[in-house]
């Protein structure tokens, strides 16, 4: 049975942001919080049922982390146990206060959303007015509080002729690193994608070339594009630029309704929640579910499509598995980038070969 | 039949040269691929029956600059792995 790494926590099915492209489409309050979040009590429990099982990290996403009630002592439950700390987060909540309680975890790494160099943009993204400068002050306030965070930029349409200046952006603000996401088909992601709000591949492939080979190079500032590996380039790769991989042979999710799940995927498909924190036993979740056995007993070699013919299968098999099940109802369909690649004749042949028949 | 030092590549093995001279190569009776960096590339061009470990090792010293001392050991160490992944043998001959 493979270790336990890290829980995904999604703390809350609301978000303060009403972001188009969003793959968890939580519901939207502005301000308050009316809908659910986690427990502190079930947070714990999963916690110390997990820790036996090898658990050395823990992520805190939304929804929007911030917004939970609770989030200070999440943090403190956090360091008490010497986990490392993941947090996901839009930043409108992150206060130096709150910067200064997340700097308190040794092991910690921060992500911040910023989606254009303008506010315009990122509010078209977004949703909220004022969610741009307070996007890029809770980067200042971490990097105050000594936490050099990554930003998080989504490319689509609209802002896609902001890359290279937003690794400047970026740079200014202080930030460690900053990582171009591809908008996912999976909840208003997907509607995005309908609307041709999105890039074609081939213009998303050139992109990550771009990114990769001619801007990471230029600056200090650690850039990535986060598509799967068949596109990136072999001295990526080997130089730890390890976007692209589902971890999910280390992970499990726990959603806001106090479920565990493949991942946050579980607020979308219901086959993919697992059981209940507190009711039933993580262990014997983790042991027994029959998705996940399913999933290490079939991966990568199950993978069908041109995820079946894919060199790079081993490494990232099939990069995304709940937006796979999520597209196509099957755990072993192809990724969906790599599949209009393919048909768009772009996908990169010396990265092809099968066994013969 | 005495084995030699002198590797020789798997001619079945596709050396697909990709960006920035770094290749993946692909051993298609396997489906196995592997890859490699510019002064991998340049070992496995190099292995070709005739040359023993040592020549190859002086060829890549006077062709890359700033070659490590470790480069015996490291050179070695990734005819190994290929050997071990049915990419290389090692030319055999009459003791
Ligand atoms: S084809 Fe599949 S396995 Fe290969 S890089 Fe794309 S998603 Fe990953
Ligand atoms: S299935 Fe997708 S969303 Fe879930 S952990 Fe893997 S990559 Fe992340």
């Amino acid at each position: 049975m493979p270790t336990l790494n890290t829980l995904y926590f999604y703390l809350t099915e609301g978000c303060n942001l009403a972001c188009r492209h969003c793959w968890m489409g939580p519901q939207f309050h502005a301000t308050g919080n009316h809908y659910p979040t986690l427990p502190v009590e079930l947070y714990e429990t999963a916690i110390r049922e997990a820790r036996p099982l090898g658990l050395s990290g823990v992520k805190l996403t939304g929804g929007e982390p911030l917004l939970h009630p609770h989030f200070a002592r999440l943090l403190e439950i956090v360091q008490r146990e010497e986990l490392k700390l993941t947090v996901e987060t839009n930043g409108l909540l992150c206060t130096p206060e709150i910067a200064a309680e997340i700097a308190k975890s040794h092991k910690r790494f921060v992500s911040v959303s910023i989606d254009g160099t303008d506010a315009a943009t990122h509010e078209w993204v977004r949703g909220v007015p004022g969610s741009f400068e307070a996007a890029r002050q809770a980067v200042r306030n971490l990097v105050a509080a000594g936490i050099r965070p990554q930003v998080i930029f989504t490319v689509m349409r609209k802002n896609a002729a902001q890359v290279d200046a937003m690794v400047r952006m970026v740079a200014e603000l202080g930030a460690g690193s900053l990582k171009f996401n591809v908008v996912q088909p999976t909840a208003r992601g997907e509607k995005l994608h309908e609307d041709q709000e999105t890039l074609y591949i081939g213009d998303l492939i050139e992109l990550g070339r771009h990114v990769e080979q001619e801007l990471a190079p230029r600056t200090t500032l650690k850039v990535f594009f986060h598509y799967p590996p068949a596109f990136r380039a072999l001295h990526r790769i080997a130089g730890g630029d390890g976007c692209g991989a589902c971890g999910i042979f280390g992970i499990l999710g726990v959603i806001a309704s106090g479920h565990y799940a493949l991942c946050g995927i579980g607020q979308q498909v219901p086959e993919l929640v697992f059981g209940e924190v507190g009711k039933d036993s993580l262990e014997e979740v983790w042991r027994e579910n029959a998705t996940l056995k399913e999933l290490r007993e079939g991966l990568p070699e199950r993978l069908e499509g041109v995820c079946s013919r894919c060199l790079m299968k081993r490494r990232c098999r099939g990069s995304c598995i709940a937006q796979n099940y999520y597209s196509k109802g099957s755990l072993w369909a192809p990724y969906w980038f790599c599949e209009q690649a393919e048909e768009a004749g772009l996908f990169p042949p010396s990265r092809v070969g099968t066994r013969p028949a | 039949m005495i084995q030699t030092d002198r590797p020789i590549a798997n001619p079945v093995v596709v050396l697909r040269e990709e960006f920035a001279d770094w290749a993946v190569l692909f051993n298609p009776d396997t489906a196995y691929a592997a890859g490699t960096n510019p002064v991998g590339v340049a070992v496995w061009k190099l292995m070709d029956g005739k040359r023993s470990l040592d020549d190859i090792v002086s060829e890549i010293q006077n062709s890359f600059e700033d070659t490590p001392d470790a480069a015996f050991k490291e050179i070695a160490a990734f005819v190994n792995t290929l050997a071990e992944n049915g990419f290389v043998g090692f030319e055999v001959e009459n003791q």
